[in-house]
C-alpha cells in the first residue's frame, strides 16, 4: 500500500511540476472562461443606440426606453436598454447610422433608418414602440383622453406564452451545454490517459523498471501512476469546472443556463473518474508492451481512435440524444462514459438511467483494471521488440 | 550467505543458463566474469527477481529468496535506468522510499551519498543533464541509499573513467568491510584479481570456475618459474626436469614439478639473477577456463 503512495506522489509531484502541466491547465481554463463570456462577445450589444429626429421625437424617446424585450435568451441580454441620441434633423440622423455611430434611426416617428437592417431585438422593440406611440396617437385622434389611453395600453399583460414543444431556446441552450460537456471530458480524459501511457513507456525504456520491479509489485507500480496521474487530471478538471461556473456568473449567463447545470457539472465529474480508469488502465497495458518511445504509436493507436470514436459519436448525437444509437449507447462501456453525461446534459434522462449506466461502466472499470495489470505484468519486463497481445494475454 | 543453484534459462531455442550454481559467502566480495553472452546478465536478473529462471533456484540465508528479501538489496542493472527527468536528490530519495525508508532518513541518505560522490552541487539538476559517468554514480547512489544487505551489480565499472573506478571500488569495498556481501560482473579482470575474495568464470551458461583467487590459481592456472641466469650458455635448462615454455626478456618460464632441481641447474650455468614462482594471472586463468 505504501508502494502504491509512493508511486502516485512521485507522479503528482514530478508531472505535477512540469511546465506542460500548468501550461495546458492554464491554457484550458482560459478557454473555458473565454467560452463563458463568448455568447456575450457575440451575442450583440447589450445597449443599442438609437437616434431620434424630426417630430414626436419625445414620445417616441419615452416609448423605446420603456419596452422590454420579453424572453430573455441565451446571450445574456436578458435587460437590453436602449439610448437615445437626439438629432437636430433627418439628414444629421442618417449619416450617423451611416458611421455606425448608432445601430439605428427613428425619424418622424413613423421611419425607421438602417444600415441594412437590424438585428430581430432591436426590430421588435422599435416596433413596439412605434406601434405604442401610433396606436396612442389613434386613439387620442378619436378623442379620447391621453391618461386614459396610456393607462389602459400599460395595463395590457404581455401575451401569455406556453409551448405544447420544448422550449426551442432552452433545447439549444442544452445541446451547446452537451456539446462543451462532450469535449471537456474528450480532452480531460485524452491527457492524463496519454501520460499514463507515456509514462509507462518512459520506465520501461529507460530500464528504470527493472530497479521498480525489485521493490515494487507490478499492481503498485501501474495503480499508483493511474492514482497520481489521475489526481493531476482531477485537479486539472476542477480548476477547469471552477473557472468555468465563476466565469458564467461574472458573465451574467448563469441564469440563463437552463436548471440543473450545477448538477450536470457534478455528474460529469464522476463520469470523468471511470471513464478515465477505464482508459487509464488499458493505456498502461499497452505502454508496457513496448520498449521504445518510438513503438509508443503503434500500441497507443488503437486507444486513441476508440476513444475519438466515443468523443465524434457523442458529439453528433448531441442534437438527437432520444435516437436509438445515442439511448443504446449511452449504456455501452466505454462510450457510456460520453454518451451518458451527454444525454443528462440534454435534460432527458431518468436518473435510474444514469445510475444503471454509472454500474455497467463501474463494472467495466473493475474489468479493465483486472485486464490492464494482468498484461502489463506479463509484459512490463519484456525488453526487446514490441510484446504481441495475445503472448501477454497468454503469459 | 546467497545461494544461486541449479539455473536454467532458455530463451526460445538459445539456452542461455545452463545449470548456474554458485555462492556468494556473508562478506564476500564475489566477481562474476565470462565472455559477453555468457549468462552473467540472466543471472543477476533471476536473482533480483526481474526475470523467472525455466529451472533452479536462489536462496538467501537458507530460505528460498522472496520479494521482501529483495527490498533489502541493492541492485544496478546492466541497462541503467533513471528517469531522465527527475531531479537526483529527489530520484535517489525516492528509492530510498522505495525501500522502505523514512521520508526524512531518505534525503538525508541522500544528500549523504551525493556528498560522498562527489555530486553535492548538482543536487537539483536533472539527470538527463548528466554526463555519463555522474549518471553511473547516481546509479550507484540509488542501489545504495538504503543502506542494502547485498548488493548485485552488474557491470559496475563499465563506462567510468580511473578516477570513477577508484571511487566505486572503495565505495564497494567500503560496503564489504562492513559485511555487506557483493556480487557483481566485470570485464576488468585486473581490477576483479585485486579486490575479489571470490570469482565465478562462466562460460555458455556454465560455471566453468569458481573459488578465491588464489584456489583458482592453484587448480586451474599452470604456473612457471621465471629463472634469470647471467651469462649461462645457451640450452643450459635443457637437461633439467620440467619444460621450457618461454623466454621472458632473458629469462626463462620453466614448467616443472621440481623447483629445487632447476635452482641447483642455474647456479651450476651462471650467476642467478631471478628465481621465482610467476603465478597465473586472472586474464591467464580465464583464458584457459574458458578456452
Ligand atoms: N531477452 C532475451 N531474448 C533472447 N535472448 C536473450 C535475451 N537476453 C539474453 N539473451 C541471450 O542469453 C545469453 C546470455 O545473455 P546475458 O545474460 O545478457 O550475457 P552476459 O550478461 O554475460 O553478457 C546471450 O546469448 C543472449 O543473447
Ligand atoms: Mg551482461
Amino acid at each position: 500500500m505504501n508502494g502504491l503512495f509512493l508511486v502516485a506522489r512521485r507522479e503528482v509531484l514530478v508531472r505535477g511540476r512540469t511546465k506542460g502541466y500548468l501550461i495546458s491547465m492554464l491554457i484550458s481554463a482560459a478557454a473555458v472562461v473565454v467560452l463563458a463570456f463568448l455568447p456575450k462577445l457575440l451575442g450583440g450589444p447589450d445597449e443599442y443606440k438609437v437616434g431620434v429626429a424630426g417630430t414626436d421625437t419625445a414620445v417616441i424617446s419615452q416609448a423605446l426606453t420603456s419596452v422590454k424585450p420579453s424572453s430573455p435568451s441565451l446571450t445574456g441580454d436578458a435587460q437590453a436598454t436602449v439610448k437615445i441620441t437626439e438629432f437636430p434633423d433627418e439628414a444629421a440622423a442618417r449619416a450617423a447610422v451611416a458611421d455606425g455611430e448608432i445601430d439605428a434611426a427613428v425619424v418622424n416617428g413613423d421611419t425607421l433608418i438602417t444600415d441594412g437592417g437590424v438585428s430581430s431585438e432591436l426590430s421588435l422593440i422599435i416596433d413596439t414602440a412605434y406601434k405604442q406611440v401610433a396606436s396612442s396617437k389613434a386613439l387620442a385622434a378619436a378623442n379620447l383622453p391621453p391618461d386614459q389611453v396610456s393607462q389602459a395600453l400599460a395595463s395590457v399583460p404581455d401575451i401569455r406564452q406556453e409551448s405544447v414543444g420544448e422550449d426551442a431556446e432552452e433545447a439549444g441552450a442544452r445541446q451547446a451545454i452537451a456539446s462543451i460537456v462532450v469535449i471537456f471530458l474528450f480532452f480531460m480524459l485524452m491527457y492524463p490517459v496519454m501520460f499514463v501511457a507515456m509514462g509507462v513507456i518512459e520506465e520501461k525504456s529507460s530500464r528504470i523498471v527493472e530497479i521498480l520491479l525489485s521493490t515494487l509489485r507490478p499492481w503498485q507500480l501501474l495503480g499508483g501512476k493511474i492514482i497520481g496521474l489521475g489526481i493531476l487530471g482531477l485537479i486539472n478538471v476542477l480548476v477547469i469546472a471552477a473557472a468555468g461556473l465563476a466565469a458564467a456568473s461574472a458573465s451574467g449567463v448563469m441564469p440563463d443556463l437552463p436548471p440543473g447545470t450545477i448538477s450536470t457539472v457534478v455528474a460529469t465529474l464522476g463520469w470523468w473518474m471511470l471513464g478515465y480508469a477505464f482508459f487509464a488502465a488499458l493505456a498502461g497495458a499497452l505502454g508496457s508492451l513496448v520498449s521504445r518511445q518510438e513503438d509508443s504509436n503503434s500500441t497507443i493507436t488503437p486507444l486513441t481512435m476508440l476513444m475519438i470514436a466515443c468523443y465524434l459519436v457523442a458529439l453528433f448525437t448531441a442534437g438527437t440524444p432520444k435516437s436509438t444509437l445515442a439511448v443504446t449507447l449511452s449504456y455501452v462501456p466505454p462510450f457510456s462514459a460520453m454518451m451518458m453525461p451527454m444525454r443528462s446534459a440534454t435534460g432527458s434522462v431518468e436518473w435510474w438511467e444514469q445510475v444503471l449506466s454509472a454500474l455497467i461502466l463501474a463494472a467495466a472499470v473493475v474489468g479493465a483494471l483486472a485486464l490492464g495489470a494482468r498484461i502489463y505484468r506479463r509484459a512490463v519486463w519484456r525488453m526487446g521488440s514490441r510484446v504481441k497481445l495475445m503472448e501477454a494475454l497468454k503469459g | 550467505m546467497m545461494e544461486i543453484d541449479g539455473l536454467r534459462k532458455s530463451y526460445g531455442e538459445k539456452v542461455a543458463l545452463d545449470g548456474v550454481t554458485f555462492t556468494v559467502g556473508s562478506g564476500e566480495m564475489f566477481g562474476f566474469v565470462g565472455a559477453n553472452g555468457a549468462g552473467k546478465t540472466t543471472t543477476m536478473r533471476i536473482a533480483m527477481g526481474v526475470l523467472e529462471p525455466d529451472a533452479g533456484e536462489v536462496r538467501f540465508d537458507g530460505h528460498r529468496l522472496g520479494f521482501a528479501d529483495r527490498r533489502r538489496f541493492g541492485y544496478m542493472p546492466e541497462e541503467r535506468g533513471l528517469y531522465p527527468k527527475m531531479k537526483i536528490a529527489e530520484q535517489i530519495a525516492y528509492f530510498g522510499e522505495l525501500h522502505g525508508l523514512a521520508t526524512a532518513k531518505a534525503r538525508k541518505s541522500a544528500a549523504d551519498w551525493l556528498e560522498r560522490l562527489g555530486l553535492a552541487d548538482r543536487a537539483g539538476d536533472h539527470v538527463q543533464d548528466l554526463s555519463l559517468g555522474n549518471q553511473q554514480r547516481v546509479q550507484l547512489a540509488v542501489a545504495l541509499v538504503h543502506e542494502p544487505e547485498v548488493l548485485i551489480l552488474d557491470e559496475p565499472f563499465s563506462g567510468l573513467d580511473p578516477i570513477a573506478v577508484d571511487t566505486m571500488a572503495d565505495v564497494l569495498a567500503e560496503r564489504n568491510a562492513a559485511g555487506v556481501p557483493v556480487l557483481f560482473s566485470s570485464h576488468q579482470l585486473e581490477l576483479v584479481e585485486r579486490i575479489c575474495d571470490a570469482v565465478g568464470i562462466i562460460a555458455d551458461g556454465r560455471m566453468v570456475a569458481v573459488g578465491s583467487v588464489g584456489e583458482l590459481r592453484r587448480k586451474e592456472g599452470r604456473r612457471f618459474l621465471k629463472v634469470a641466469v647471467e651469462d649461462a650458455p645457451t640450452g643450459w635448462a635443457d637437461a633439467l626436469p620440467g619444460k621450457v615454455v618461454g623466454n621472458d626478456d632473458g629469462a626463462l618460464l620453466i614448467e616443472t614439478d621440481d623447483d629445487q632441481a632447476v635452482l641447483a641447474g642455474a647456479v651450476k650455468a651462471g650467476r642467478v639473477t631471478h628465481f621465482g614462482w610467476q603465478e597465473p594471472t586472472l586474464v591467464e586463468i580465464f583464458r584457459e577456463a574458458v578456452a
